[in-house]
Parts: C-alpha cells; structure tokens; sequence
C-alpha cells in the first residue's frame, strides 16, 4: 500500500492506495498549524490498521514554493566563474555574489585556473556575515568541473551546505545553472528543518516505511536526496495534477491535459502518453533554471474567474471577484453559466439567471450561458494551439531532425478538477475531440504523488581527443582512451543512471531511455583527431504498478 | 524574467542551424563539427533566456525562391540537397522575421554558405552552391517590395557570387572587404571590379593586405562603407557575416578578433546578418558569432574575448596604415566616379562580357558570355550564355527594377530563342516573378 499526499494552497489531500484501488481518502484544511501539523493529522487517517503494508508514503510538498513567495529563504553565498562571454554582472542575483577569475571553455579545455586569493577572500567575507550556504558555479562545468571541485575543497570546512552546479544538472546553460544553484543553496536549511519535523512525526505514528518527494519532472526522489536537492521538489503540485490524470485516465496515444481550477486552468501535454517536459527546466519566481520539470502553462481561467462583456465579447479572468452568484457572490462567473445550462446542481439558480442578465441584458440567459461556456473552451484551446506550436518550433540541429519534426496530434482531453464534468460537451465541441473526466478527479493529485515513480536524468560528454569522460550528475570526470565509443558510452551512462536511482531512490531502475544521442568526428588539419560523443538518458517520468 | 535576465535593447531573431549531420567531405573545412562549438557556446550562455532574443527554426525554400536569383544547371533541384534548401530556407526565415516586425535585427547562423554563388550555377564553388543571402535579398523584394539594399561582405574571401550576381543593379550596393585576391581564394575583387554598365560604382571593393587587424578594419569601416551607406541611403543593410578574417583561422591570413567584429557589426548596424565562412571552429567561431549577435542586439560586449586574446598582438605598423588608407581613397574615388562612369555608356545598346568561373570543389570550369542589353530607363536585362561540365545554359534575366519595355523584349527573345537539346534556355523574370524553362 500506498499514500499519497499532495499540499495545495488551501488544503491537502491523501489517499491510501492498493493496487489501482483507492482504500481511503481525506482532505485538511490548511492555516492555522505548521505545514508538517497538517500532513501528519492527514497521514494518521489514511494509515492502514496493519502498518507493516504500507510500503511508501510519496508527498507533493509546497514547502519550497512557500519558502520563496515568503521570502524565508538562507542567504547564500555565490562563487560564480563566468569566463569570456556575456557581461555576467545580470547574476549579482544578491549581495553575495563573487565572480571569480578564470575559465574553462566550450569543449571543457581549461584556459586559466581560478585565484586561490580571490577564493579565500569572498570566502571570509562571506563568513564574516555568517553565511552558512554557498553555491560554486563555473560556466561549462557540465563538461569540466575541475574548477567548482577545486573551488570546493579549498572552502569544504567553512560552509555546512555547498551546492555544486554540475551536481544539479549536465544541461547546459550558465545563467540558469546559477539560478539553480543559488535557488538550491537557499532552500537547504529550510528542508533539512521540514525533514527533522517529517522524522518525528513519523516516528510519533510509528511508521517506518521510506518517504519520497514529488519532484518538478512528475517522478520522486528519496527524502535524503531531497535534502540534498531540495530544489528539485519545486512545483510538485503541477506534477502531482498531471500524474493523476495519467494514473486515473491513461492511455498511449497524444493527448491534452486540463486541471481546471476556481481561479486557474493548468495545462499540459502527453506525446505517445508520456507526458512532455521543459527544454530546459522550470523558471521559479522568474528565475529561469535547470531544474527538470514537466511542461505545464497555467493561464488565467477558472471556474470562479469574473467575467465582464466587453465590446461585444466576454473578458474571462484573470482576477477573481469573490464567490460566483449562484453562491452568493457579487460578480457573473463561467460557475454561473454552469448552474444556468444545468450543469451542476448546487447554488442558487435565480442568482445564476442574474448573473447571466448582468453580462448581457435582454439576452436570455440559457444563451448567454452557452456562449460564454464556449469562450472559455475556445480560450483554452487557443491557449493549447500555441502551446503545440512552442513545442513543434523547439530547436532542431541536424537535417534529419528538421524533416522528421512531427507536430503533436491530440486524440483526447483529460480533464481534472473541480469544473472539469460540468465543461466536458463545451470542451468537446471546442476541441472536435473526445474529453474524459476520471472519477475521483478530486484527489487526482494525490493519487498523482502516490503513483509517481522515481525520475532520474544523467548527461555523458567525451571527448577522445582530450581523452575526457564527464557525467556531471554523479562528479565523474575521467581519462578514457582513443577507442571509447558509443557503446561504452552507453555502458557507461547507465550504470551512472543506476547509480544515481540507488543513491536517490533506492528503488530498482526500470527502463532506461536513451536521448539526444550525437556522435561527431573532430578534424584537425585533414586528420581525424578524435570523435565527441555526447549522450543523455533517462528513467522517464512514469507510473508505478502497486502490486499489494 | 525581466529582473534576472538582461534585456536585449533591439528584439533580435536568431535562425541556428549548424546542420550537424551534412559536410561536403568529412575532413573538409565544411564539415558536420563547423558550428559544434558555436552553438555550444551560444546555448551556455543562456541566450534563448535573455529578454528580445528569439531563436527561429529555419524552414525549407521553395525551388522558386532559387530561380528567382539562380540559372542552375541542370536545375536547382538537381544541384542542391536539402541541407541547401535548409539553410537558404534560413536566411529566408531571418529575413521573414525583420520584416514581419518580429524582430528588430536577424542573425541565420547557418550553413552550407552561399557567396561564391554566382547567377549561373554548375556545382559547387568555394564551398557555396546557392547564394543565400542574394535569394534572400530577391525574396525580400518580392513579398515586401524593398528597393534599395546595401550588402557588405566581411568575409575573408571576395564575396564574388554577390558580386555576380547584383553587378548590375544600381539599386544593390555591394562592398566586399577581403583579404587581397592576389593572395587568397577566388583570387578577385580588386578595386576596378565596379560594377557593369547599369551601375557602376555600386560594388566596392577592399582588398585588403594579410593580417589586416582591428585598426584596418576600423579604418575601412570609418572611412569607406558608413559614409557611403550612408550617401546611399538603404532601406535595409545586410552583413555576409564571414568569420575568417579571424586571427586563428587555418585557411586565411588575416589578424582580426571578435572584439573586432563585434565593433565592426555594432557600427555597422546591419538589419540581417548571414553568417558566411569561418574556419577556426573552436578559437573563433563561439567568440565571434556571440560578439556580432550581441552587438546586433545593443548589448554589452566588452566580455566577448578569445581566451588567449592579448591586445598587442594587434597593432598595425605605419606602412599597413598607409597601404589601406590608399585603397580606401581608391575606393572612395570609385564610388564618386559613379556618375562619371554611367555616362561612358551612354548612347549604347549592348556591353558584352566574357569571363572563366572556376568551380574549385569540383576543381572544372565554366565558361560564361553576359550580354546587358542598356536602357535609359532601367538597368535593363541581360542575356546569359554558358557552358559547364559540357552542359550549356542560355537564360534571358530581367531585374527587379526593369521597365515594361525590357522585360517584353526579354520575353520575345526567348520565345524567338530555338530550343536546343544540349542547352537549358530559361527565362527568368524578377517583375512578374516568372522562371520559363524550355
């Protein structure tokens, strides 16, 4: 058995899972009490009689979302090299940042080695103002981390919580590698305290069974891991939604996922039933960053969004005025036009009628309420369009790539949430495409975080030329010799994908994905000097089976 | 992502295609590793984040848009693969952007290149098939009804299929800045190459001495092409971006940097750049396309240095500064003379020009008659005959900017012109944007 919880903004959800059944569910208001408080009140309902069944609790946690919007954050300390390139002055992301001397470049050739002096002298500062996180950036340290290793042990004994660039991420991308980094570095102290409080409540309920975090990519990781990487735990309620809906809907072909909300509508994509994930990873509070994460877009449409007739057309959203009509509020909402179509049956009805007149005098309600029904689905859909196109224009490098670019073909629309029965024919007709609402919709996301299985990204570069070998993810940097190829690479990547699930999952690995394979000959003169192999792969975000 | 991403004062489009998967031999300086680094560099340093800058797939040209500028023979499909099609399709793309108002500047970082593309094609010269910049150009034209286009060439290598191919057009200024043909590939542009008979003084060119550095460059830049672009005074300005001047590239001489370009493009300000040649794929490449689209873009790029960049390495001595001051007076002197020199042609029907292209990839050459039949109103057409690898091509080209005139006497003489089964007879007409083959 299983449970699942996932932490909303107003309250929380749990489930306790066997197989694909749903033994118990429970839902908390949040408030009053410490976040920990709520999940141990939601986990002492959902714990089965006998605890010795229970295998995992998986937990979406908005501690580190929360930590950010309250600004609760570490103050850390940033060694940053940024080498030739762009003005890197854009990354002073706080008081304590300190650029140092320096480079290693595009191939991860050394140019020029950092100053031991300017090292120890951001280090003291940093001391002097009791800075006890730090984060070490080197531009291109996915291909050479000598630097931010070296970096490292020159200050290993002065800071309890130092953050390695490469250690987040084998993408490139400097800024966003920084931005990972310092997010990281800051949320450490925070999560080290979530899990001593988790621990305890544990140990008050006696359970011992392991826990796992959501992570931004829909997969898990350990608890241990997640102190490690707590930033990674980012955006885990998105992550939750979208795995939910695969967990109750399924399936193998393209489809549209909607979690429709009060206020907000959440989107995302499946391609062959897995669901689709950033470029790069997620932008947190603005920040652009590394941090691996499933492709969701939220706009702002909901339920209980306002709506006003403009210039002979609905304005839906973004703000939210209150409670709709049909439950006493003040301003017409799409709920209104639900309760007038007969969509739901709560709320008042004459209020709702109301709220249709307001919109649109003289008009009769039933037609107002269609049409605006309708503007909110054809809203989605625009919304859904572009978002196919974003991924359809995602950069391509080869000829071959650019002649089997393939453009998503959606076969259905999953709909969770609140609204999303109450939308299904409107939905329907928007989209031309078959829409399917799961039962108990309403705890998709906490089914979502039981079921989600551990993710695991690791990125290999060789160089045969150097004789370099790097797999960022797990610090390896290695001699390798003339005749390493893509085999070995592939060998070796996955025992470092292995290696990584063990250390962050302890769960046995299932299948492992090979991407972005590229193989290419370095020539120097009229000589082939070398080949540059660069290979990533993947344990892809998926659904685990609960056998018992 | 305003607070933690710069913004880039001008919106620039970005068109990377390093086609990783197309080379014209695997050891050849055109081979699959060219942009490896480039984009590399590029992607590390987070420009897909920063604010106004916006990467483009590239799209696939369209046969038409080839004919638009080319004679191909036996024809462009023929000729080309799709990595061409891709990469004129790239320059396209650049162009569709600007002048859609998506963005401010575009930059095609693409290849295979196209300047040595001239109007008759038999194959490959000097790693260029197709002249993407020019079918770009005609393509701008075409949709968006833009006259007048400034086209400066900073490539190390004469730029002379542009030249070719718009050495007739008075409303094309053509400078190319090169090291000097006596010593490099193709072993032309020299001053006196001016222009035909329609337009002389409207290509310019600068030969200019091995290991020319940033103070040469900056000269040529001051003295010559801003004030006659600015005398000219394009709608649009196009930068075949060739990256080979670079002080560590393997197959030219030269002595320049990327703070170099990046100075060169900022004062420049051209509306598209199209990336040409560029040989030192790690040294340079990364560095010098990172300062030109940063310059495009107005942003900061006092950063942008090679890792072993050391400024004394660049000083000039007196004599090179005398030497390039007096080609830039030779060529101020051409552009001056411009309408001195029309005037020698007045009163003419026809000037007849014969020269040899040499096709140095295939190693063969072609052999090409051109016939610019003069009007007092327009540039005229001009009438092509030639004959490569035994095949034989006679086409009838009517510019943009002729008159109704020209193009019906174009358009009777090839429907007078025989068919000849050894010979590819074409009409190509930029006004009603027809190609008629028979």
């Amino acid at each position: 058995m299983i449970i699942g919880i996932d932490v909303g903004g107003t309250h929380a959800d749990g489930v306790l899972l066997q197989g694909g059944t749903i033994r118990a569910k429970k839902k908390v208001l949040l408030g009053g009490e410490a976040l920990e408080e709520s999940i141990i009140t939601l986990l002492q309902a959902l714990v089965p009689a006998d605890k010795s069944r229970l295998r995992r609790i998986h937990l979406s946690t908005t501690l580190c979302t929360n930590a950010l919007i309250q600004q609760s954050l570490d103050r850390v300390g940033m060694f940053i090299q940024a080498g030739p390139g762009m003005n890197p002055e854009f990354l002073r992301c706080g008081d304590d940042v300190h650029f140092l001397s320096g480079a290693v470049d595009h191939r991860g050739q050394v140019q020029r080695g950092p100053s031991l002096a300017e090292v120890e002298e951001a280090a003291v500062a940093m001391r002097e103002k009791n800075i006890d996180s730090v984060g070490i950036v080197t531009k291109f340290s996915h291909r050479n981390n000598e630097h931010e290793l070296w970096v490292r042990n020159k200050i290993a004994d002065d800071f309890n919580h130092i953050s390695l660039g490469h250690r987040l991420s084998g993408m490139p991308n400097f800024p966003r590698r920084v931005y990972t980094t310092w997010l990281n570095s800051a949320l450490k102290s925070r999560f080290h305290l979530f899990r001593q409080a988790m621990q305890f409540g544990f140990s008050r309920l006696n359970i011992d069974c392991p826990c796992y975090i959501l992570k931004a990519d829909g997969g898990t990781i350990s608890f241990d891991g997640a102190c490690e990487f707590p930033c990674q735990t980012i955006h885990s309620g998105p992550s939750a939604s979208v795995m939910g809906a695969l967990a109750l809907v399924g399936g193998n072909r393209d489809a549209i996922l909607l979690d429709i909300g009060g206020t907000t509508t959440d989107i995302a994509l499946l391609a062959d039933g897995i669901p689709l994930l950033e470029p790069y990873g997620a932008s947190v509070g603005g920040r652009p960053t590394l941090i691996r994460a499933l492709l969701t877009r939220s706009v702002g449409l909901g339920g209980d969004s306002s709506v006003v007739w403009e210039d002979g057309a609905f304005r839906i959203g973004p703000e939210r005025r209150g409670a709709p009509m049909t439950f006493g509020g003040g301003a017409p909402t799409p709920t209104d036009a639900m309760r007038v179509l007969g969509r739901i049956s709560e709320g008042r009805e004459d209020r709702a009628r109301q709220a249709m007149e307001m919109l649109r005098p003289g008009e009769s309600a039933e037609k107002t309420a269609e049409e605006l029904l309708q503007c909110f689905a054809d809203k989605v859909y625009g919304v859904v369009g572009n978002m196919i196109e974003e991924v359809f224009s995602r950069p391509v490098y080869t000829v071959a790539d650019f002649l089997e670019r393939e453009k998503i073909t959606p076969e259905n629309l999953i709909v969770i949430g609140g609204p999303a029965a109450a939308l299904q024919a409107t939905l329907e007709s928007a989209f031309n495409l078959p829409c399917l609402v799961p039962a108990d919709y309403e705890v998709a996301n906490a089914v979502g975080a039981a079921r989600a299985r551990l993710t695991v990204q690791a990125s290999l570069y060789a160089d045969t030329t150097q004789r370099r070998l790097t797999i960022p993810e797990i610090s390896l940097l290695e001699s390798i010799d003339k005749l390493f190829d893509m085999d070995s690479a592939e060998q070796r990547l996955e025992e470092a994908v292995r290696m990584l699930a063990r250390e962050l999952g302890g769960e046995a690995p299932v299948e492992i994905d090979f991407i972005e394979r590229m193989q290419m000959n370095t020539v120097r003169g009229f000589a082939t000097t070398g080949r540059i192999i660069s290979l990533k792969a993947q344990i892809r975000p998926g659904l685990t089976e609960i056998t018992e | 992502m305003t607070l933690f991403m710069p913004r880039a004062p001008r919106k620039t489009g970005l068109v990377l295609f390093p086609a990783f998967d197309w080379c014209i031999s695997p050891s050849h300086p055109e081979r699959e590793e060219r942009l490896l680094y480039t984009k590399d560099q590029l992607i590390e340093e987070g420009l897909e984040d920063v604010e106004n800058i916006y990467f483009f797939n590239p799209e696939m040209a369209l046969e038409k848009d080839v004919d638009r500028v080319h004679l191909c023979v036996p024809s462009a499909a023929e000729l080309m693969t799709a990595s061409h099609f891709i990469s004129t399709g790239g320059a396209i793309r650049a162009a569709r952007a600007l002048m859609d108002r998506e963005v401010e500047r575009a930059f095609a970082i693409v290849r295979p290149p196209g300047h040595h593309a001239m109007q008759t094609v038999f194959g490959d010269r000097g790693f260029c098939i197709v002249n993407i910049e020019a079918i770009m150009v005609e393509y701008i034209r075409r949709h968006y009804g833009v006259r007048k286009i400034a086209i400066v060439d900073t490539d190390c290598h004469h730029g002379d299929g542009t030249q070719d191919i718009f050495y007739n057009d008075p409303d094309t200024l053509f400078i190319s800045m090169h090291q000097d043909g006596r010593t490099i590939f193709p072993g032309s542009g020299f001053v006196h190459e001016s222009g035909g008979p329609s337009a002389p003084g409207y290509t310019i060119n600068l030969p200019l001495p091995p290991s020319t550095s940033e103070e040469g460059f900056d000269t040529v830049m001051e003295r010559v092409v801003l004030p006659l672009l600015e005398e000219f005074q394009p709608e649009l300005i196009i930068n075949s971006a060739g990256q080979d001047n670079h002080y560590s590239d393997p197959i030219t001489n030269m002595n320049f940097t990327a703070q170099g370009y990046a100075r060169l493009n900022s004062n420049l300000n051209p509306d598209i750049c199209v990336l040409e040649g560029g040989y030192a794929l790690e040294g340079a490449l990364p560095y010098t396309n990172l300062g030109i689209i940063l310059a495009m873009a107005g942003m900061d790029t006092s950063h942008v240095r090679e890792p072993d960049y050391m400024p004394e390495r660049f000083v000039q001595s007196a004599e090179m500064n005398r030497y390039i001051d007096d080609i830039c007076d030779q060529a101020i002197g051409v552009f001056a003379g411009r309408h001195e020199a029309k005037k020698q042609f007045a009163g003419q029907q026809q000037v007849v020009e014969r020269k040899r292209i040499f096709y140095d990839t295939t190693m063969f050459q072609a052999a090409e008659t051109r016939v610019y039949h003069l009007c007092s109103r327009c540039p005229g057409f001009t009438e092509v005959t030639a004959e490569g690898l035994h095949q034989h091509i006679h086409g009838f080209s009517v510019p943009f900017n002729a008159c109704g005139s020209c193009a019906s006497k174009a358009k009777d003489s090839f429907a007078k012109t025989d068919r000849e089964s050894d010979t590819v007879t074409v009409l190509q007409d930029r006004v009603a944007d027809i190609f008629e083959r028979k």
